[in-house]
């Protein structure tokens, strides 16, 4: 059973002060609505925000969403999946309709890190580690980012200068992605000199903390059939892997990312090597090349040597900019690189990279690799 | 800066974060912490916890500086990937040395520690860290 995406929108990862939750994500809905040309009718609306309890002191934010937006006698619900739950709430608004439970459903993903101090957001980050016993330490997916670009470092023999591949290929792609928050390219030296998180790691090594709203319109196939465009969900999985990085076996291959990545294919029933397109979650440096030799695009230790112009193997990676500069708004993340890979099956984003494509696929996960999700998309018209 | 803890949380924890109580599996021969009621590698739940020594070596470590809330005056703060005498591996602080006199393959031991102070009550929770390895003659 396939359902079917027709239309999205994302506003511009910023600050904004001027706006609080709500504001945002009905903001996010404006294109989308004005795409299909006609009032949206929903019978359920999936909201994903990881951390709206802490920075909004708010719960049910579905149902106070769905009175915003003057939506009645509908299905609401909130998913947090961590930093994956972008894509966990396109997994229930893809299983309520294929499973016919409803035809329309509104999936909106929505963070505001803006709203409080950098140490409130590292803070609210840690969260993501199991708070009875690792969160306790001091230990967030920063500090594991960090102690596995050592382990990436030594392992397969890179300098810190050679990991600079990543942010500096980031950076040429985010300034012509309309919505991404930092749209301007850095140099070596800007990275060697920004400040240190957690050495290796510097800023550039990170994502910037902004707010974002983003939103997906996902409906049944009989409802697609009266639209013009549409863009089918062929494959979406997920796996999990051990909270801690300490006890996994191998440090250097996220399991999560691999297996959803490897059911994801199966589920859609095609080769990695027909996707042209690739939105990866690359919340740090060592990890964008741990995701991408964990779903199979490189070699294990050869992902900084084999990427060249953001393609790697015959696929483009990352070409909105990724978590690095695009930016990542947690629980709107997921949902931004759905946007991305539907708008460019429709020939609307980085066209003249990319051309006509036919797949494209996306995959977002919390922390380093604790729980990942995966998409593939097919232009059907 | 609030960092709210409940006590009870870490009480009921004692055993797991003062002790540090693990697993060990008795089908895979394989130890692991946190405790959990099944093997994290085979699955089995024929498990046994059991105390650790609380003696390791570094395998590796990382100087954090953008710390969270809680731990900020701790800053830049050592997180060390440790390997312990029963085989499992944790990460903790490493203190009581300076960082750039930590070496991968440096033998430490657990000491009680100040962990987190409760910005809200003033309460002051404590718990493992480790230290040098400092040798009985």
């Amino acid at each position: 059973m396939r359902s079917f995406i027709i239309s999205s929108s994302a506003v511009k990862i910023d600050r904004y002060y001027d706006k609080n939750f709500k504001e945002l994500a009905i903001e996010s809905i404006k294109d989308l609505e004005k795409k299909i040309s006609e009032p949206l009718e929903p019978e359920a609306l999936i909201i994903s925000s990881v951390a709206v309890e802490y920075l909004d002191k708010q719960s049910n934010m579905a149902g106070i969403i769905a009175d915003y937006l003057g939506l009645r006698n509908i299905r609401v619900y909130r998913v947090e999946s961590g930093e994956a739950s972008g894509l966990a709430a396109v997994q229930i608004a893809h299983s309520l309709v294929t499973s016919k439970a409803v035809k329309k459903a509104l999936v909106i993903g929505v963070d505001k890190l803006s709203d409080m101090s950098n140490a409130k957001i590292a803070e609210l980050y840690s969260y993501l580690k199991d708070s009875d016993y690792i969160q306790i330490h001091g230990v967030s997916p920063l500090s594991e980012a960090a102690l596995l670009a050592k382990i990436y470092m030594k392992t397969y023999d890179y300098s810190y200068e050679d990991l600079f591949i990543w942010p500096f290929t980031m950076h040429q792609n985010s300034p012509d992605t309309p919505h991404a928050q930092l749209r301007f390219k850095i140099s070596p030296d800007s990275y060697k000199e920004s400040p240190i998180l957690a050495e290796p790691l510097r800023l550039l090594d990170s994502y910037p903390f902004g707010d974002g709203a983003s939103a997906l319109y996902i409906v049944s196939e009989d409802v697609a059939e009266e639209y013009d465009v549409n863009v089918s969900i062929e494959g979406l999985s997920s796996s999990n892997d051990v909270n801690d990085i300490a006890s996994r076996e191998d440090l250097l291959i996220f399991s999560a990312v691999r297996d959803s990545f490897i059911k994801t294919l199966k589920m859609a029933d095609i080769e990695l090597g027909k996707l042209k397109y690739i939105e990866i979650h690359d919340n740090y440096t060592p990890n964008a090349f741990i995701v991408l030799e964990s779903i199979g695009l490189a070699d294990r230790g050869k992902a900084p040597e084999l990427l060249q112009d953001s393609m790697i193997g015959s696929a483009h990676v990352n070409l909105s900019g990724g978590l690095k500069a695009r930016g990542n708004p947690w629980g709107a993340t997921g949902i931004y690189q759905v946007h991305e890979i539907f708008s460019a099956l429709l020939g609307e984003f980085k066209k003249s990279v990319l051309g006509e494509i036919d797949y494209a696929a996306a995959q977002n996960m919390s922390g380093c690799g604790d729980v990942s999700y995966s998409i593939v998309l097919k232009r059907v018209r | 800066m609030m960092f709210e803890r409940s006590p009870a949380k870490i009480w009921r924890n004692r055993d797991v974060l003062y002790r540090l109580k693990y697993s060990y599996c008795r089908d895979c021969k394989r130890s692991f912490y946190p405790p959990r009621g099944r093997c994290i590698y085979c699955g089995s739940s024929n498990i046994e916890h059991r105390y650790s020594s609380g003696r390791g070596v570094v395998k590796e470590f990382t100087v954090v500086y953008q710390t969270p809330v809680g731990f900020t005056d701790m800053s830049p703060m050592v997180i060390g990937l440790i390997e312990m005498e029963e085989g499992f591996r944790l990460l903790a602080q490493i203190v009581d040395v300076k960082p750039e006199e930590i070496s991968n393959g440096m033998k430490v031991e657990a000491v009680l520690r100040r962990m987190i102070v409760d910005g809200g009550t003033g309460l002051i929770y404590y718990g493992i860290k480790f230290a040098p390895l400092i040798e009985k003659s």
